[in-house]
This record gives structure tokens, C-alpha cells and sequence, in this order.
């Protein structure tokens, strides 16, 4: 187990390594520069202008030698300079992985918990009304293109009812919580909606294939009352298929909501990544694209540990 | 079941229509009136018309062969990559299947966004393709589906892989081995139909996911260009007019609705069908 | 110092909304329109045109001039003109931490301007002035190595603290990382206007305060807030649901989408709008053979009926433009050629060229040759992609054959429209008073392997009449021979058509019912920069 892990983790560090030269390249790929949109927008700008900053830039050296030079600094521990946000790029980071990680973190505690809750009613009743009824809603959460979701709860809830903010983090200046938490209402509420059915008929899924076992049966002949037979026996054993989405999720905790950022105009990770690729900004893209990427693997990671290691226990307990 | 099926035919049965209903109104999805914006119901256009005066029930009917075409052909393309990999994954297995894999899980780990971005901006010429193919003006509709297959072989390739897994150590597999059978000829005749249950319904519901995929590439601005419509594309074009027209922004909303939750239900129904575990068909 | 008003006005906060946020606030790093907005509001640039398109000044005491003594002429030593500025700062004019602002600024901003690391995106107004002459704290004479005809603008002079950007300054080459304005954007010291930045929080929003030193006239507001709210259906259900208060103009909802607010709730605000400097038109790729041909151009532009565009698609409130210059420049004249809707004359002229019409379906030529032609522009623009649709329907009538093929602004500005790898393009010049179109129209500004592809003269218009005007206006002073001179460009301009005028963008203002006091400019400079005129009426 330990020499798995250890395995996956010397792979991981190299798949990392190299996505840092293919996402480097990739944008170097991107034809055209945020300094040429420059000379369109200034009527006072000249081309010397532009090829002079390109220069301070850096960006007319050739791609590999930017690279290489990128990436002696990144692994000497300094992450550079973010174009964009004119500050280092930790500092320009952090906040936002912070916002991201308060925005996901509450609409993926908040899905997992109704798809529990969603999915374990719909399995104890399968081939029911309510089996269907759960089943369709959950799919209409996740039918809808995200933007739509978001433009419509806004005209309902802000511009409709006027109950809620119509966009950002909070009131400029104040740091109140209630306020924070107002603000945060509308995109947890679309975040939420668009992943709680997938999760939902997962949880279905692992719960019906748990209520079929030969142990519950057993559980049942014995006596047990309902309740235990569901929350102690049956989800037990869909644990596994559950950590495993779970961890597999873990992704998009940090970069997941770009569509939803972008309507309500929260300041989070993706936005910063979409931002800092069109911009052109390579340190501060590269720094968060690669977070993104590890926790994306590690998540990987530790589903498949969790499987290796829950999946022979649990089925002969 | 039906239900799901009766509808995904319905709309693609009238996208196939447009032309018909285009003679029969005495009109073309393109022919822009600037004098008739924003009209709202009549004879002559049964949904009203659009910001430049077009039809929207032709708008939305070609807008339908757009998307079904992109979300259709991306799923079915992705899913013989896919097939093709995990086959070859699952049965080779050893370095094969090492390798087969890192390289999947390098394609996912890879970041969307960026690639989208190279993608909207890559000079096919200079990549050497034709130049008849290049300026066309279904050049938009191409990248697209190309880049839904870039991103979505890999599920395929997972899901067949751990079929051919299972497969491949059932008697059947083993006698037909034993027999001295071809590798193609095992593949093709023992382990393809077995794994064929799973990868159906994953199609089926990759081609919703393909459709509100090229959604959010149109919100981006890197989705189907104009003078090609797609749902998505009119879905965020109306998505400003929201407050002055916004029918033009309902019409295609239930239209991407309807269709990606028909797959979902289709999907859904044809894993209970084939999934031997389920009480429900006991 | 004034205190603001505490009136018993119910607003004396305001929030704007914008849809771009500013990378930096440093005034000589990055060109971006979001950047000056907010500048508008905290920083005074020495002089501005103002909202009748008159030169004044702001942080100086007079225009220099002939007359008054200020301006001098010099003859330099390569035979050349030359001409002596000198100006005096305010005497009231503060830094928001109490310092005055003085020649001592300017000396430093000078250096900062003229050093090649320091990341200064607009050097040309630092490469012209070659010394400065300080004559005491607050007056100084800047020596110029040519005299222009708008030799008294030196808005691209805006002063930085010296007494706060000198240690940022150390290194020179580190300056864009170290300045204030990116380490310590709330430090009052780097605000000279009537409001300092109180609160920065990159990518959403910005908090301003009234300047406790501010000597002018009040400022209107306790605290304005300015809001970045990309997406434009978002910004207009803050607007509705009164998130934000206003939408500003210059970086706010493009124009079709304030006309279609304005129908459904413009009864709830005031929506100003104003033609401004940008100036659409659709260039023409004259290494093309079929665009080499004038009277192609001119059927093409015939062939199109602007006035039905801007009266249906914009309401009639973008003026339909017969060549470059802005109808409220001083240099316009409208004694030109006009090309109005005439598919008659469209048909004659491609005729005459060679094209024959096929009765329905694209024109071809002698050679069994298809009139067709590619058209770009930036893709994900709305407003223009509607634009482009009609230009391709109405072209289609007089039997041209054109095919869209749009392409992000990046990769458009970048690669495409520089490389020359276009036939028709659509976009727009953003012009300044007055601005002498050097880069676009003087040959020897075509981009081209040889010159790096700098140059914005995309289309490869070579004439040796329109350098020689272009050569003139720029060193000519005396305002009749000037006007003249504007008179003849734009004629040559219309008659020639490099490319087709289309009209000149309006900006849409939209202002809640009790604000009161706002000028649109119509120019590059912001209508914050007014600020103080602003009035909450209860």
C-alpha cells in the first residue's frame, strides 16, 4: 500500500513537471499578446512602444528559454510576478483560492448532503413515485447550461424580489458575516443545483447496489430494525463508491466555477485562471492551473487508495 | 423510456425538417429584415423573429441540426477512440495498459481552458490543412467537436477498459484463447459486445453533456461563429436581451433543456435495462 | 480643506458599475480605458480636453501660448523648430497626505518617462521633451525637440509623487513591481484629485474617499464604490435590482444592449447617450487584386444602406460616418464625397470593373472568377456580429459573395490583421482631438517582415497625397491653413475609400434619476474627471 502510494506520488510530481511545459506551451501557442491590444485602445501609443514593452516583458524571447528561466524560479520557491494583478503571485493567489474554497467548499457540503439525503430515499423506495420524482429533478438540475441557471435565479431573487445581491462578496468595506453570507446565497444556490444530481443518482446508484446485498438480507432475517439496516449496513458499504466520487470531485474545488464567478462577479480561482490565460499573465496561470492539476491528482489519488483500501474489508465485515 | 426516445425523435426529426418548413413559410433562416426585429407571433413567422429580423422557428430548427450534429458525431467519434483504447488497455494489459493509461490521465488532468483558447485560435493553415476546408465555413462547427472528442475519449477509455478487465476473464474469453483464436477475432466477437452495455449508456449521455458543452464555449465567446447558429450560440447571444426580448432566450433554453434531459432519462433507463442487478426489473 | 457636503440628501454614496477592472493604477504603466476612468477620479493631469473639446487645464494655471509669453519658439541647431512650454502647477494643488505637489514631481516623472526599463507604455510625449528647466517649486519650462500644432497638450504628463515613488525607483527596471500604486494602491500620498482610493480588492472593486487636501470645489460623494461586473447581462440586473447605481459610459453596456434596457426601463433612469471617438469601419486589404480596384470599394460601399442599419439597430443615435474624423472635431468638414445607399450605382461600378452579375448568386468576371471576399472581426462582439450578418445579406443583393470568418480580438490584433492575412475587417480606430492619422494612413506605417510588423496602416494604403497632408498637419500652426489642410484629407480619404466609414460608436450612459450634473465627453478623457460638477438631488 505504502509502495503504491509512493509510486503514484513519484508519478504524479512527474505528470506535473510536464503538464508545466505543456500548459507554458499552450499559451505560448495563443497567437497575439495583451500588449498589442494596446496599441488598439491608445491612439497615443506607437509600435516602438509596443515592441519596447515587449521586450521589458520578456516576451519576445523565445518560448523554451522563457520556460526554462520560469521554471528555475519555480523550483527555487518563487512563483514570479503576476502582470495582471501587478504583485507576486501568491499574493495575488491566495485570496482568491480562499474565496473559491468558501464558495465550492459550502455548495459541495451543501449538494453531498441533499444527494445523501435525495439518494438514500430514493433507493429504500425504488421503482416509486418518489424514486422517479427525485430522479427527474435531479436531472433538471444538471440539464441546464450553468449561465442560464445563474442569469435566472439573479432576475428572480435580485431583480424580481430584490431579497438577495445581485453580485460580489460583500458590501465594499464591510467584513461582516451576515453579509458575506447574503452575498454568498445566489451562487452557492446555482453551484449547488447543477452538481446535486449527478452526486444525487450516485448515491442512488451506490445505495441500491448496497440494499441488494447478501449481508443485508442476512441483517434483515436477523432483525435489525430499517433504520439500521440503512444508515449502519447498507451505507457502509456504498461508502466506497461514495469516497470514490467523492475525492474524484476534489478538482473542481478549485477551479470549478468559472461560469458562476463570472455572473456574479465573485472574485475566485476561475476567474483568475480564465483571466490570467487570456491575459497572457504565464506566472500566475501557470501557478494556479498547476494547483489545480495536483489537486485534481491527488484526489484521484486518494480515491483510488480509498477503493484499494475500504473495497475487500467492507463487503465480508 | 419511451418518453425520453419519443422526444429526442421528435427534435431530431423536426431539425431534419428545416428545409421543409423553410418552403413552406417562403423563407431561409438567414435572410435578415432589419425592418421586422423583434416581431412577435403571426402567419408569416409562427415564433416571431429574431434581433435581425429572422425567422426564429427556422433559427431554432437549424440551430437544432447544429447542436445535435456537433453533440452526435462528437459523442459517437469519442466513443470509438475510446472503445479502441480501453480494448486495447484492458486486453494487452502489461506496459500497454500502463502506458494507455498515464497517457489518460494525462489528457484529463490537462487544462480546459487554455486548450480551448489555443483551440478557438489555431491557424489550421499553418497545420497544413486544406484550404478548402479551413475557410469554410463549418470550420467553427469542426473545432468544436473536435475539442469535445480531445476531452471526452478518456471516459470511454476508462469504462471499456475496466469491462474488458471483467471480460476477459470469463470461460467464454478463455476457451475461445485456448482454441487459438486471433486477438481481433476475440475482440471483436466476445469482448466488444460485452462491454457494449456500459459504453451505450455513457454515449448516451456524453451527447447531453456535449450540447451543454458547446453552451459554455458559445458564453465564452469560442463557440460556433456566425453565420452558424447553435442553441448554445442563441442561448448566449439572447442572454443580454433578457430584460427586453427575453423569448428569444427562452425558446432556445427549453430546446437544450428538453434534449440534454431526454439523453439523461435515456441513459438512465437504458442502464436500468441493463443493469441485472436492478430490483426494479425483478 | 473642505469638508463634504453632509447634506440631507438621502445619497451621498454612489455605486458604479464597469465592465473591466483595472490591471494597475499607475498612470504610465498599461493603457486600458478602466484605468483612466478611475485616474478621472484621483489624479489631475496637467491639461485635458474637456467636454466641448476645448484644451484647458487642470493641474496648471494657463495654457501656454504665443501671446501670453509661455510658448517660444527656438530654432535648433539641425534647422529644425523647437518650442519652449512653461507652465506653473497650482499653488493649491496637494498630494492626498498633505504634500504639495511640485516641480519636483515633474522632474521625477520626467525621469521615470525617459528610462527605457520602467515599463512606461506611452513614452512619445518623455522621447519629445529633450530638458526641463525648473524655475522654482511650482513653475517650470519643458524644452521640446519639435514643435506640433498641439504643442500646449501635454496630457500624458500626469504628475507621480516623487516623495513616494523615488525609493520604488531605486532600480529601475524593478519600478512596475515596486511602485506604490501596485504595492500600496490606498496610500493617500499618490492621489492629487478630489477623491483617494480608500480600498482596492483586484478584479471586483474599488473604494474611493474625498481628498482631505483637495482645494477645489467639493466633491458630492462621502464614498463612490466601482464595481467590476464583466458579464453585461449581470451588470444590467445590479443595475435593476440596485446593486450597483449607474453604469459608466465609457466602460459600460455596448450600445444596442443600453437601447434595448433603455426600451424596457429606461423610464426608470437617465440614459445619456454620446457619439464618441471610435470610429468603426471595415478595412480593405488592398494587396487583394479584387479590393486593389477603387470602384469595387465604392460599389461595395454603395452597396451598403447605413442609415437602415444605424436607424434599426441602434436608433438612429450612432451618426452614420462619411469618413474619419469625429463630427465634433474641430477639423471636420463635411464638404466630401458621400456614398449613399445606391445598389444602382453599386451594380454599375462592379460592372464596369469587370464583374458581371450571374442573376442571382455571386458575380464572376471574365476569368470565370468569384466576387468573394472574407470578412473578419472580433469574435464574441455581439454588436458587431450583428453588424457583420447585415453587411453579408446586403452585400449578397448586389451580388458579392462574402463569407464571415471571425477570430478573437487577440489573435485578430495580434497575428491576423498585422500579418495582412485578411481581405475585409471590421473593427474600430479610437482617435483623439485632433489626432493626425500618421499610423494609419502614411505608407510607411503598412506592417511588413521588414518593419517587425509595426504600423497600423493594415490595409496598405500608399498615397503620396495623403503623406504629404499628413506631413503638413502635423507641423502646422495657423488654424486656416489647418482647417484646410483637415478638408483635404478627409476628402482624399472618402474619394479614395482605403477603407469604408460606417459611423462612429456612441457610449450610452446610464444614470439613476437623481444624479444629475454628468457630461459625457465624447473624447478619450473620462467624464470623471468632472466629478465635482456631479449633484444628488434629494
Amino acid at each position: 500500500m505504502i509502495r503504491f502510494a509512493a509510486i503514484r506520488l513519484v508519478e504524479i510530481a512527474a505528470m506535473l513537471a510536464l503538464m508545466s511545459f505543456v500548459i507554458y506551451g499552450l499559451i505560448g501557442l495563443m497567437p497575439g499578446d495583451p500588449v498589442d491590444l494596446m496599441l488598439t485602445s491608445d491612439p497615443h501609443l506607437s509600435a516602438a512602444d509596443v515592441a519596447r514593452l515587449k521586450s521589458l516583458y520578456g516576451i519576445d524571447r523565445p518560448l523554451i528559454e522563457r520556460y526554462l528561466a520560469w521554471a528555475q524560479m519555480a523550483l527555487s520557491g518563487d512563483l514570479g510576478y503576476s502582470r495582471l494583478f501587478s504583485a507576486p503571485v501568491a499574493a495575488a493567489l491566495l485570496p482568491r483560492l480562499a474565496n473559491s474554497l468558501e464558495l465550492l467548499g459550502s455548495s459541495f457540503a451543501l449538494a453531498f448532503l441533499l444527494a445523501l439525503g435525495l439518494g438514500i430515499a430514493a433507493a429504500r423506495h425504488p421503482g416509486s413515485r418518489l424514486d422517479a420524482a427525485i430522479n427527474f429533478t435531479a436531472f433538471a438540475g444538471i440539464s441546464l447550461p450553468t449561465f442560464w441557471l445563474a442569469l435566472i435565479l439573479m432576475l428572480i431573487f435580485a431583480q424580481g424580489l430584490g431579497w438577495l445581491p445581485a453580485s460580489g462578496m460583500g458590501e465594499a468595506g464591510s467584513g461582516a458575516l451576515l453579509d458575506r453570507l447574503r452575498h454568498l446565497v445566489l451562487p452557492v444556490a446555482t453551484l449547488t443545483i447543477a452538481s446535486l444530481g449527478g452526486y444525487t443518482r450516485y448515491v442512488r446508484a451506490a445505495m441500491r447496489d448496497a440494499l441488494g446485498q447478501d449481508h443485508i438480507r442476512t441483517a434483515r432475517a436477523k432483525g435489525a430494525s430499517e433504520l439500521r439496516v440503512v444508515w449502519h449496513h447498507a451505507l457502509r458499504s456504498a461508502l466506497v463508491p461514495i469516497a470514490t466520487i467523492l475525492a474524484l470531485s476534489f478538482g473542481t474545488l478549485v477551479s470549478g466555477a468559472l461560469i458562476t464567478e463570472e455572473m456574479f462577479a465573485y472574485p475566485g480561482m476561475g476567474k483568475l485562471i480564465f483571466d490570467a490565460v487570456m491575459g497572457n499573465d504565464y506566472n500566475l496561470a501557470l501557478a494556479a492551473l498547476l494547483l489545480a492539476t495536483a489537486v485534481t491528482m491527488a484526489g484521484n489519488l486518494a480515491a483510488d487508495l480509498a477503493y484499494a483500501w475500504l473495497d475487500p474489508r467492507v463487503t465480508y465485515r | 423510456m419511451r418518453l425520453p426516445l419519443l422526444l429526442l425523435g421528435a427534435i431530431a426529426a423536426a431539425a431534419l425538417a428545416m428545409p421543409l418548413v423553410a418552403a413552406a413559410l417562403h423563407a431561409d433562416p438567414s435572410s435578415v429584415d432589419l425592418l421586422d426585429r423583434f416581431a412577435g407571433p403571426s402567419a408569416a413567422h409562427p415564433l416571431g423573429t429574431d434581433e435581425l429580423g429572422r425567422d426564429m422557428l427556422l433559427r431554432l430548427l437549424e440551430g437544432g441540426r447544429v447542436s445535435l450534429t456537433i453533440g452526435v458525431a462528437a459523442a459517437l467519434t469519442a466513443a470509438a477512440i475510446g472503445t479502441a483504447i480501453g480494448v486495447a488497455a484492458g486486453y494487452l494489459g502489461g506496459w500497454t495498459d500502463r502506458l494507455l493509461m498515464r497517457l489518460t490521465d494525462a489528457v484529463i488532468a490537462l487544462p480546459l481552458l487554455p486548450l480551448l483558447i489555443v483551440f478557438a485560435a489555431l491557424d489550421l493553415r499553418k497545420l497544413g490543412v486544406p484550404h478548402w476546408v479551413a475557410d469554410s465555413a463549418a470550420i467553427s462547427l469542426l473545432r468544436i467537436v473536435a475539442l469535445a472528442v480531445l476531452i471526452g475519449w478518456t471516459t470511454a477509455a476508462r469504462l471499456v477498459r475496466g469491462a474488458t478487465l471483467v471480460t476477459r476473464q470469463r470461460d467464454f474469453v478463455r476457451a475461445a484463447q485456448s482454441l487459438g483464436a486471433g486477438t481481433l477475432h476475440i475482440l471483436v466477437r466476445h469482448i466488444l459486445p460485452n462491454v457494449m452495455a456500459p459504453l451505450v449508456v455513457a454515449t448516451t449521455l456524453s451527447v447531453g453533456d456535449i450540447i451543454l458543452l458547446e453552451s459554455v464555449l458559445s458564453f465564452l465567446g469560442l463557440g460556433v461563429q456566425p453565420p452558424l447558429a447553435s442553441w448554445g450560440s442563441m442561448l448566449s447571444n439572447a442572454e443580454e436581451l433578457m430584460n427586453s426580448a427575453p423569448l428569444l432566450a427562452v425558446y432556445p433554453g427549453a430546446l437544450i433543456f428538453l434534449t440534454v434531459i431526454a439523453c439523461n432519462l435515456l441513459g438512465d433507463a437504458l442502464l436500468a435495462r441493463f443493469d441485472p442487478r436492478d430490483p426494479a426489473r425483478v | 480643506m473642505l469638508p463634504v457636503a453632509a447634506s440631507a440628501a438621502t445619497h451621498d454614496e454612489l455605486t458604479i458599475g464597469v465592465v473591466q477592472f483595472p490591471a494597475t493604477l499607475n498612470p504610465n504603466i498599461d493603457a486600458m480605458a478602466a484605468k483612466n476612468y478611475v485616474l478621472g477620479f484621483v489624479l489631475r493631469p496637467f491639461t485635458v480636453y474637456d467636454a466641448d473639446w476645448k484644451l484647458v487645464c487642470l493641474l496648471c494655471t494657463d495654457l501656454p501660448t504665443v501671446e501670453n509669453g509661455r510658448a517660444v519658439v527656438t530654432d535648433l541647431p539641425d534647422g529644425r523648430k523647437g518650442v519652449d512650454l512653461t507652465y506653473t502647477i497650482r499653488p493649491d494643488a496637494r498630494w492626498a497626505d498633505g504634500a504639495p505637489v511640485t516641480t519636483e514631481d515633474v522632474k521625477f516623472t520626467y525621469e521615470v518617462g525617459r528610462n527605457p526599463q520602467s515599463a512606461v507604455s506611452d513614452a512619445e510625449l518623455y522621447r519629445r521633451i529633450t530638458s526641463i528647466d525648473v524655475k522654482d517649486d511650482k513653475t517650470f519650462t519643458l524644452h521640446f525637440d519639435k514643435l506640433t500644432y498641439d504643442y500646449a497638450a501635454i496630457d500624458d504628463f500626469v504628475l507621480l509623487p516623487a516623495h513616494l515613488e523615488r525609493g520604488a525607483f531605486a532600480d529601475p527596471a524593478q519600478y512596475r513591481v515596486r511602485t506604490l500604486y501596485a504595492t500600496d494602491p490606498t496610500n493617500p500620498g499618490l492621489y492629487d484629485g478630489p477623491y483617494r482610493v480608500s480600498e482596492l480588492v483586484p478584479g471586483s472593486h474599488i473604494v474611493l474617499e474625498p481628498n482631505p487636501h483637495w482645494a477645489g470645489p467639493m466633491p458630492p460623494f462621502h464614498r463612490i464604490t466601482i464595481r467590476a461586473i464583466e458579464n453585461t447581462a449581470a451588470l444590467q440586473t445590479n443595475l435593476l435590482s440596485g446593486t450597483v447605481d449607474m453604469v459608466a459610459g465609457e466602460i459600460g453596456l455596448p450600445l444596442d444592449e443600453a437601447l434595448a434596457f433603455d426600451k424596457q426601463h429606461g423610464g426608470a433612469f437617465t440614459i445619456l447617450y454620446k457619439p464618441g471617438l471610435t470610429f468603426e469601419h471595415v478595412d480593405c486589404n488592398l494587396a487583394n487584386p479584387i479590393l486593389a480596384d477603387r470602384r469595387v470599394r465604392e460599389a461595395l460601399l454603395a452597396g451598403l444602406d447605413r442609415q437602415a442599419i444605424v436607424a434599426s439597430l441602434f436608433a438612429g443615435r450612432q451618426a452614420v460616418a462619411d469618413s474619419f474624423v469625429d463630427p465634433l472635431d474641430k477639423g471636420y468638414s463635411n464638404d466630401v464625397p458621400h456614398h449613399p445607399y445606391d445598389p444602382a450605382r453599386a451594380d454599375r461600378l462592379l460592372e464596369n470593373a469587370g464583374w458581371h452579375a450571374q442573376g442571382g448568386g455571386a458575380r464572376k468576371n471574365a476569368d470565370g472568377q468569384t466576387l468573394s471576399l472574407e470578412l473578419a472581426t472580433t469574435a464574441g462582439n455581439r454588436s458587431r456580429e450583428l453588424v457583420e450578418q447585415v453587411l453579408q445579406s446586403q452585400w449578397k443583393q448586389i451580388g458579392v459573395d462574402v463569407r464571415i470568418h471571425n477570430e478573437p480580438a487577440r489573435v485578430l490584433f495580434g497575428e491576423t490583421l498585422p500579418h495582412r492575412h485578411f481581405d475585409l475587417a471590421m473593427y474600430a480606430w479610437i482617435s483623439a482631438p485632433e489626432n493626425v492619422p500618421r499610423s494609419i494612413f502614411r505608407s510607411d506605417e503598412i506592417p511588413s517582415a521588414e518593419n517587425a510588423y509595426a504600423g497600423q496602416n493594415l490595409g496598405g494604403y500608399a498615397s503620396p497625397e495623403m503623406d504629404r497632408i499628413i506631413d503638413a498637419l502635423e507641423v502646422e500652426l495657423d488654424p486656416e491653413k489647418r482647417k484646410a489642410l483637415w478638408q483635404e484629407a478627409q476628402r482624399l480619404y472618402a474619394t479614395d475609400l482605403p477603407s469604408l466609414p460606417l459611423y462612429f460608436r456612441s457610449d450610452a450612459f446610464i444614470l439613476p434619476k437623481w444624479l444629475t450634473g454628468l457630461r459625457p465627453t465624447g473624447n478619450q478623457y473620462p467624464s470623471t474627471l468632472w466629478v465635482t460638477d456631479w449633484r444628488a438631488q434629494p
